[in-house]
């Protein structure tokens, strides 16, 4: 089954408009007062390294700079509680080395290479959103 | 005792020792059996992953159709709170207000009761329950006598204090006490004093398990706190070992700017 990507989109924004949920249950962790949420960025490059810990795992992302210098990004991402409930592991996250790009939001206080998800897409054409756009 | 030597007891006693037995059976009976692996939603009982092919969508997804789904009319419920004395209205917006920076949950501390809410497996014995969890800070147990012990007094205080239990019918009634200050009864600043007085009362109907839980602390609060029922259901899945946690946020935030829970 195709899936209409804007529509989806548009749904998927209106679920989380009416939810007001971006972040992790256990308590009020700050997504927007850590990361820009204006000014969403993507990665392209491949997963390296996952961190599968609480409360927040981590991604290593190994990204080519303009002078083609391996960067690795360190991107923020779920409570392994989450994802288990959508029934990932740490493994199909990583995605067995296939290119990803992922779109996320770099840090504000000025961090190199940190930054939090919202969508992994992989090379294969599938993706796993794990955040929403949000202008919040 | 064989049904030899129970004849070979004179009538009068052996009448007196069935009855013991009888008796005895009746209490056994009577308590419910709450062994087993409960699945509580671990606080994410909001989240609806939604899969598509091989993607998923797993945070804030509706049912994905090709029919915009229905805006509800129907208000968000107000999460239960606490209610302080006046006199600490002001600290506890000072920690609403810095609270995710002074949360002990985002420093990986344990949560606490009853913000740990119902246990993820029960074992069972005739002189303990234990309380077994699966929390994001870390895998945490309780042992709860139900033998007629008293509190323990040689034991620090503690962020899970320390428990006892007594049967009221099939009803387990858990009185936990001896808490250090270190936790907050739920999030938004919710302090507590060392005399924290918490009751857990804990049901068992088929594959259902019921929890509910008061919190008493005189000092503070203007009544006591009594959460809403939360409900956990028997499952196959066994707990795990939880993951390290490991605090990586708060030398990174800006300001206070955070988003309300479901609960």
């Amino acid at each position: 089954m195709t899936i209409n990507f804007s529509l989806f989109c548009t749904l998927l924004l209106a679920c989380l408009v009416l939810s007001g949920l971006i972040s992790p249950v256990y308590a009020h962790h700050s997504v927007a007062g850590q990361f820009d949420i204006r000014t969403p960025v993507e990665w392209t490059g491949t997963i390296s390294k996952m961190d599968w810990i609480n409360p927040h795992s981590y991604i290593y992302l190994d990204v080519k700079d303009a002078s083609d210098t391996i960067v690795t990004w360190r991107l923020e991402t779920l409570p392994t509680a989450m994802f288990r409930k959508a029934g990932l592991s740490k493994e199909q996250v990583m995605g067995a080395g296939q290119e990803v790009t992922i779109r996320g939001l770099p840090a504000r206080d000025g961090t190199s290479h940190l930054g939090y998800i919202m969508r992994i897409n992989y090379a294969d054409g599938h993706f796993y959103q794990l955040s929403a756009e949000s202008t919040r | 005792m064989t049904t030899k030597k129970l004849f070979q007891i004179p009538s009068r006693m052996r009448i007196c020792a069935v009855a013991v037995m009888l008796a005895t059976s009746a209490l056994v009976f009577g308590q419910a059996d709450l062994s087993g692996n409960w699945d509580n939603g671990s606080g994410i009982d909001f989240l609806n992953p939604v899969v598509v092919g091989d993607s998923v969508c797993v945070v804030a997804c509706a049912e994905v159709t090709l029919i915009p789904a229905p805006v509800s009319n129907t208000p968000r419920a107000v999460p239960a709170r606490p209610v302080y004395k006046a006199q600490f209205l002001a600290r506890v917006q000072e920690l609403n207000d810095t609270q995710v920076t002074t949360d002990p949950v985002l420093r990986c501390n344990p949560p606490g009761v009853p913000r740990i809410g119902p246990p993820d497996k029960i074992v069972q014995t005739p002189t303990e329950i234990i309380f077994l969890y699966d929390d994001v800070a870390g895998n945490f147990f309780r042992v709860i006598p139900v033998d007629g012990r008293a509190h323990r007094t040689d034991v620090e205080a503690s962020f899970l204090g320390d428990a006892v239990g007594v049967w009221e019918g099939a009803t387990l009634v858990v009185e936990t006490t001896h808490f250090n200050t270190d936790s907050w009864l739920t999030d938004d600043g919710s302090f507590h004093t060392a005399n924290l007085r918490v009751e857990e009362r804990i049901s068992r109907d088929g594959d259902e398990l019921t929890w509910q839980a008061t919190a008493f602390d005189d000092e503070i609060l203007a009544e006591p706190w009594k959460i809403p029922v939360r409900y956990a259901t028997s499952t196959d899945v066994e707990i795990v070992e939880a993951p390290l946690c490991v605090e990586q946020d708060l030398e990174h935030i800006v300001d206070g700017t955070h988003h309300d829970n479901p609960r």
